[in-house]
């Protein structure tokens, strides 16, 4: 009796044991692919971009978790400008933070004078400059 | 909007489930533990060891605090954190109270004393902003307790290096929180380094000086295991924080410069490295423990024995270098896998955060950390699998070990307040490419892990368990009962005594200690304890009940009763006469071959062993020898039999009596003088006799009736037995052989079935020393084996052979013999046998003694033959 209890305590521990390294697993397979936050489950603060080309300025605000900007009318925030690129960069809304991502563009992204070279957290206020383009960053709170 | 309507509810900042199903493992394991020696001694009712509890509650109770702690004061801490620190830590609290309970006391207090620090320093506002700012403090500090230990330091095992300090009762090891403070130290260094490319080697030498003082420190308090780990998190830090990957380059340089340097400065070094090369050049000296460890890993296989069911005692200091290897034996494969991965996951975990933290400091600390437990647990579980030199490096939350368990769990802390708080500086030069080759290149020091588990437990599982330095048949014996050895007539020679845990074996009639032999796990196994150990140990059972017993108790069912043909009334007789004098006798069936009495004497007691092992060992006149089978004694002028046998085979001279020189010489005088009726060269075995014979048949034929009644092999019985005298035809040289053909070494037993070859009309039977063994089914079967005898000779020749060799008046035939021993002693030899006449089974009998004493051996061979009169 004792034994074949002690063989069905073997079975739970290790049962126990591969279920939690399952379910850790995933929580951060979840965290390191950066969908840890779907839209449905956490607000996204409105992240607000605008920019002036030639005299004609433009300006959205977006919740997506994913906006994309450059020349081409795909993108979500479209920047007519020969010095940007069809797709020059994209912002993430990921870990509780909006970020930004340079897509390889031809003239690349600055941030304070700084090239981005890797995704970067941007705040209310930043300006990002594209190409030849400024593009105003703004990001309210969530009410 | 209604985006923001639907996300009002937050993700829970932990989730129960991890914590819950951490919390399921740790109480199945204390439960499995606790339930295993009842299961050992096959208690019938419930009776769990209540000692688990403590560590068990313990653990909870310090697992809890620190979740509701994080809960509160950290609110965004990462989630998979704790949880996987309480696998850890329950799984070695449990581990260290199995194999110590007085150690796994120690190691609850060290875990629950690190639980309050953490939740202390959870509660300290600007705990990563003081670490960065005071670094050079820190570090200071750190060396300063480490320097410390040269003045003051100890070791609680009372020799070996002094790197402990006694503070209060409890020992400390400061090089452990060294090894984080130095952790510190660079990666705040390297943080103020804006642009580290304007020179390379500019803006590491503080470092390098840094770093190169806490070496020199450790290496001359002999800490070469936490020095060596300094060197590669170095390398790896540099790696990391320069971004360039060449330095990695650097490892097998390092390495190899410090193994060389170790290896001609340091003898541990040499050791070390030279156990690691041949581990098996010495198994049961320096390499003692590492071979151990890797048995125990395959004997864990790929489930294991079941917690508290293995046997990790076999591990020298399993608690704190060979944890991994304790925890291999009673999970397997699959527990070690699991255990190997936990880590990793941590890791991972460590790297994750590392990402997400902005500050430079944060996040090189995190990786650091992170590169810390990989590089800690490769260096010892690869240590344990013989993957690497061994380190005398602890593995983190597992070992025991105070000051480790703290540093490792202040490492999770700072990784915990990181994951809250990923800092406010935006910083944009965190390199991809860097950060991916480093964890990758951590990744697969986890691959080697598990392909080296891998091979281990399940590809070298079989011969590393058949290894003799594999010891737990001797643990079975004390669990399961070996099967009894009795004789045909149901007389027991051996059997096992006591209650299951307590299992002893007990030898009967000890004179026939050196057959029967003796098993213990200190001095092994011998005779047939260990010949037909199979048996006796349970695995001629039925395989699914062997399966069954082994993956419910790991033992191997009771062991069955094994029958021997040995009749222990004639054996008491051969003893009897044998008291006193040296030699042996064999008694045998000479058609059946079974074996009837195997007397050795002098002889020693199977059942006071442990007491008298060292004086039997130093003993000259080897107590434990079994002589009928292991002496190597020379055959003398017995060769008369073997040298006649072969003149007559020729068919020219076929029983022509052949005309020998009458001499006598002393031995054959005094046997002569004792029985013989008429002057008989031939029968009392003079020398001269034997001269002639040897060179009246050829060297080619002699040797050659020696091979056909089996001199020049070892017969095969269930006990040791001498390697035989090489056959001559290896050689080729037939007439240097046959000038030395006297020398020819045989056994008693050997002589016996020679003998037997005359008594049973020209053919040889089989030794048969054990009969048959009972089946799980209560039937008893008979060993197996050749059974069928071999025709040396004619029957013709065999009548004419004993015609030469008759006894006055009885019914049976004798030929004496002897020769010179090395030690200036002489042999005396006595075989016979019974003629057709005898109405019983034919008989054949060896008598050697060392000694010249040919009344001696003549009147034993002739009384043991008469006792079988009918």
């Amino acid at each position: 009796m004792n034994a074949g209890l002690l063989l069905i305590l073997r079975i739970l521990f290790l049962a126990a044991l591969y279920a939690f390294l399952g379910l850790s697993l995933w929580v951060i397979w979840k965290s390191i692919s950066g969908r840890t936050s779907p839209t449905a489950q956490e607000p996204i603060p409105p992240l607000g971009l605008s920019s002036t080309i030639m005299e004609s300025s433009s300006a959205q605000i977006f919740v997506t978790p994913k906006v994309t900007i450059g020349r081409s009318p795909d993108c979500d925030f479209v920047l007519q400008h020969e010095m940007v690129s069809a797709r020059h960069g994209v912002f993430s809304y990921h870990h509780q933070q909006w970020w930004y991502e340079d897509l390889n563009s031809t003239n690349g992204s600055y941030l304070e004078d700084l090239r981005i070279e890797e995704p970067i957290v941007v705040k209310d206020g930043d300006v990002l400059f594209c190409g030849e383009v400024d593009v105003n960053i703004s990001i309210k709170p969530i009410s | 909007m209604t985006l923001t309507d639907a996300g009002t509810t937050r993700r829970p900042a932990f989730r129960p489930a991890l914590l819950l199903l951490v919390g399921l493992f740790v109480t199945f394991y204390a439960f499995a533990l606790a339930l295993a020696p009842s299961v050992r001694t096959h208690v019938s009712g419930f009776q769990p060891e209540l000692r688990y509890l403590l560590p068990l509650l313990g653990w909870a109770a310090g697992i809890t605090a620190l979740q509701f702690g994080a809960k509160k004061l950290l609110p965004r801490h990462d989630e998979t954190l704790i949880p996987l620190v309480g696998a850890l830590s329950g799984w070695g609290l449990l581990s260290i109270w199995r194999l110590s309970p007085a150690l796994g006391a120690k190691q609850l207090l060290w875990f629950l004393g690190g639980v309050l620090l953490m939740i202390g320093g959870m509660s300290i506002k600007n705990l990563i902003a003081v670490l960065k700012q005071y670094k050079y403090v820190w570090l200071a500090l750190g060396l300063l307790l480490v320097g410390l230990t040269f003045f003051i330091g100890v070791n609680p095992s009372g020799s070996g290096p002094r790197l402990w300090l006694n503070l209060f009762g409890v020992y400390f090891q400061p090089s452990e929180p060294l090894k984080l403070l130095l952790l510190v130290y660079l990666a705040a260094f390297f943080a103020d380094q804006i642009r580290p490319n304007i020179s390379i080697l500019a803006s590491i030498l503080p470092t390098l000086m840094m770093v190169a003082l806490v070496g020199v420190l450790l290496v001359s308090q002999r800490d070469l295991g936490t020095a060596s780990l300094f060197a590669v998190m170095f390398v790896f830090m540099l790696a990391l924080t320069t971004k360039r990957r060449r330095f990695l380059w650097l490892f097998p340089l390092i390495i190899a410069a410090a193994g060389t340097a170790g290896y001609y400065l340091f003898d541990i070094v040499r050791a070390r490295v030279d156990i690691w090369l041949n581990p098996w050049l010495q198994p049961s000296g320096a390499s003692y423990q590492l071979v151990q460890a890797q048995i125990a890993i395959a004997v864990g296989g790929l489930i294991g024995t079941g917690p508290g069911l293995g046997s990790p005692q076999f591990i020298p200091v399993a608690v704190s270098d060979f944890t991994f290897s304790a925890i291999a034996e009673e999970t397997g494969l699959l527990g070690t896998s699991a255990l190997i991965l936990l880590i990793l996951l941590l890791v991972m975990r460590g790297v994750v955060i590392s990402r997400h933290t902005k500050s430079t400091f944060g996040r090189y600390l995190a990786f650091g950390i992170a590169a810390f437990f990989a590089l800690q647990s490769f260096l010892i579980i690869g240590g344990n699998m013989g993957l690497v030199p061994l380190t005398g490096i602890t593995l983190p939350f597992i070992s025991y070990g105070g000051s480790n368990l703290l540093t490792s769990m202040l490492c999770v802390l700072l990784l915990l307040r990181l994951s809250a708080d990923p800092g406010k500086r935006r910083s944009a030069e965190s390199s991809q490419k860097t950060y991916q080759f480093l964890s990758a290149v951590l990744v697969l020091l986890f691959v080697l892990l598990f392909v080296k588990n891998a091979l281990i437990a399940v590809w070298n599982r079989e011969t590393l368990i058949a290894r003799p330095e594999n010891l737990r048949w001797a643990v079975y014996d004390v669990y399961s009962p070996r099967g009894r050895i009795i004789t045909t007539a149901e007389e027991p020679l051996a059997v096992t005594t006591g209650v299951p845990g307590e299992y002893q074996r007990e030898v009967l009639y000890p004179p026939l200690s050196s057959v029967v032999g003796y098993t213990s796990g200190l001095y092994g196994q011998s005779g047939l304890e260990r010949g037909v150990y199979t048996y006796l140990r349970g695995y001629g059972k039925p395989f699914s009940e062997v399966w069954k017993h082994q993956l419910l108790y790991n033992q191997p069912p009771a062991g069955s009763d094994v029958k021997v043909n040995l009749n222990l009334s004639l054996q008491k007789a051969a003893d009897a006469l044998m008291e006193g004098h040296k030699g042996a006798v064999v008694l045998l069936n000479a058609k059946t071959g079974e074996i009837y009495a195997l007397a050795s004497h002098p002889y020693f007691n199977a059942n006071t062993l442990s007491d008298d092992f060292e004086a039997l060992m130093r003993r000259e006149d080897a107590p434990m020898m079994n002589r009928a089978t292991q002496a190597v004694y020379p055959i003398g002028t017995l060769i008369n039999f073997p040298a006649l046998a072969a003149y007559w085979t020729d068919a020219q001279v076929r029983y022509q009596f052949p005309e020998l020189s009458p001499r006598l010489d002393y031995a054959c005088y005094l046997a002569m003088k004792s029985t013989a009726s008429r002057l008989n060269p031939l029968q009392y075995g003079c020398e001269s006799a034997s001269a002639d014979l040897v060179a009246g048949a050829s060297p080619e034929e002699l040797a050659e009736m020696m091979r056909a009644l089996g001199l020049f092999e070892a017969p095969a019985v269930a006990v040791e037995s001498a390697e035989a005298a090489p056959d001559p035809a290896l050689d080729g040289d037939f007439d240097a052989w046959a000038r030395k053909a006297q020398q020819t070494s045989v056994t008693p037993l050997q002589m016996a079935l020679m003998a037997a070859v005359l008594s049973n009309d020209g053919s040889q039977p089989t030794p048969k020393l054990v009969n048959s063994y009972q089946a799980g089914n209560g039937a008893w079967v008979a060993f197996g084996g050749n059974t069928s005898a071999v025709d040396v000779f004619s029957p013709e020749l065999a009548l004419q052979l004993r015609n030469q060799l008759l006894a006055d008046a009885q019914p049976i035939w004798y030929l004496n013999g002897h020769a010179p021993l090395e030690n200036g002693e002489t042999l005396t030899w006595y075989i016979g046998g019974t003629t057709p006449q005898w109405v019983g089974a034919p008989l054949a009998i060896a008598v050697a003694i060392e000694g010249n004493d040919p009344e001696l051996t003549q009147q034993i061979g002739s009384q043991l033959l008469n006792l079988l009169t009918p």
